[in-house]
C-alpha cells in the first residue's frame, strides 16, 4: 500500500544496476490513480531524461513484491515498484 | 545444499575443505572457481568488478539454481558461494562444488549450475577501470550455453 506524505500518496521506485547508478537507490513519486507500469515509465522518463532510454526499454523489467509484472500492471496504490535492467549474470 | 552470498573474498581452499568435511563417502568431487579478470575482452585494464544485487531476488535465484541441480543430477551435495559488491582482479567471484558417487553427475551438475548462474543469477555487473566504468550486458555465448539445458520434454 502506498504511504501518505504531506497529504499525498507516495510510491517508492527502486532501481538496480545502471539505473541505480544514474538515479540512486530509490526515488519517490506521487501515486497517480489508475497508473500502469507503462505510464509510470513514461512519467519517470520525463522526470529523468538522462535515464529515459533505459526506463523505456522493454529489456528493463518492472518488479512488484518480488515478482516481475507486465506493462499493464496497475502500480497505483503499490508501496514500491522496482526497475530491473537485463541481468549480467554471475 | 549450501548456498551463500559473500561480501568478503572467497578462499577456494577453505570452501573445498568445508565442502569435503560434510561428505559421506562419495567418490567424486568437482569444483569450479570463476575469477575476476584483470582485463576486459577488449584488452582494457580492469581495476575492479562490481556486482550489484537485489536484497531478496538474488539469493532466491541462487537457491533456485541449486535446487534445480539437485533435482536434475544424481549428486549427493553441492555448494555455491557468490561474491557481491566490489571484487578485485584475481579474486574468486563464484565457487561451485558438487559431489556424487560417480564423476559424470558431478561434472554435469557443476557445468549446469555455472551456465545457469551466468544467465539467471540476479546480478548486475560493472567493470571499473582507468578508462571509466562499463555495465556488462547479457552475452550471446552465455545465453547459448544456458540453452543447452532443456527444461522440459518437448510436447508430443
Amino acid at each position: 500500500m502506498s504511504r501518505v506524505t504531506g497529504g499525498r500518496r507516495i510510491v517508492r521506485i527502486g532501481f538496480f544496476g545502471r539505473l541505480r547508478e544514474a538515479l540512486g537507490d530509490e526515488r519517490e513519486v506521487p501515486d497517480e490513480r489508475g497508473e500502469t507500469v507503462a505510464r509510470l515509465r513514461v512519467r519517470l522518463a520525463a522526470l529523468h531524461p538522462g535515464a529515459a532510454r533505459d526506463l523505456l526499454s522493454p529489456g528493463v523489467r518492472a518488479c512488484v513484491a518480488d515478482a516481475i509484472v507486465g506493462e499493464d500492471f496497475p502500480v497505483a496504490g503499490q508501496e514500491r515498484v522496482e526497475f530491473l535492467p537485463p541481468l549480467s549474470g554471475g | 545444499m549450501s548456498v551463500r552470498l559473500s561480501d568478503e573474498p572467497i578462499s577456494d581452499e577453505h570452501e573445498l575443505s568445508q565442502f569435503r568435511s560434510g561428505l559421506e563417502g562419495e567418490g567424486a568431487i568437482v569444483t569450479f572457481a570463476g575469477v575476476a579478470r584483470s582485463r576486459t575482452p577488449g584488452g582494457e585494464a580492469v581495476d575492479r568488478l562490481v556486482l550489484d544485487h537485489h536484497p531478496r531476488l538474488t539469493s532466491r535465484s541462487l537457491d533456485d539454481i541449486a535446487a534445480a541441480a539437485r533435482e536434475r543430477f544424481d549428486i549427493a551435495a553441492l555448494r555455491i558461494v557468490h561474491r557481491r559488491g566490489a571484487v578485485a582482479p584475481g579474486e574468486t567471484i563464484v565457487f561451485v562444488a558438487a559431489s556424487a558417487t560417480h564423476r559424470r553427475a558431478a561434472f554435469e551438475a557443476v557445468d549446469y549450475m555455472m551456465d545457469r548462474l551466468k544467465t539467471d543469477a540476479v546480478f548486475w555487473k560493472r567493470e571499473d577501470g582507468p578508462e571509466g566504468s562499463t555495465w556488462i550486458e547479457p552475452r550471446e555465448d552465455d545465453l547459448a550455453a544456458r540453452a543447452r539445458w532443456s527444461e522440459a520434454p518437448c510436447p508430443e
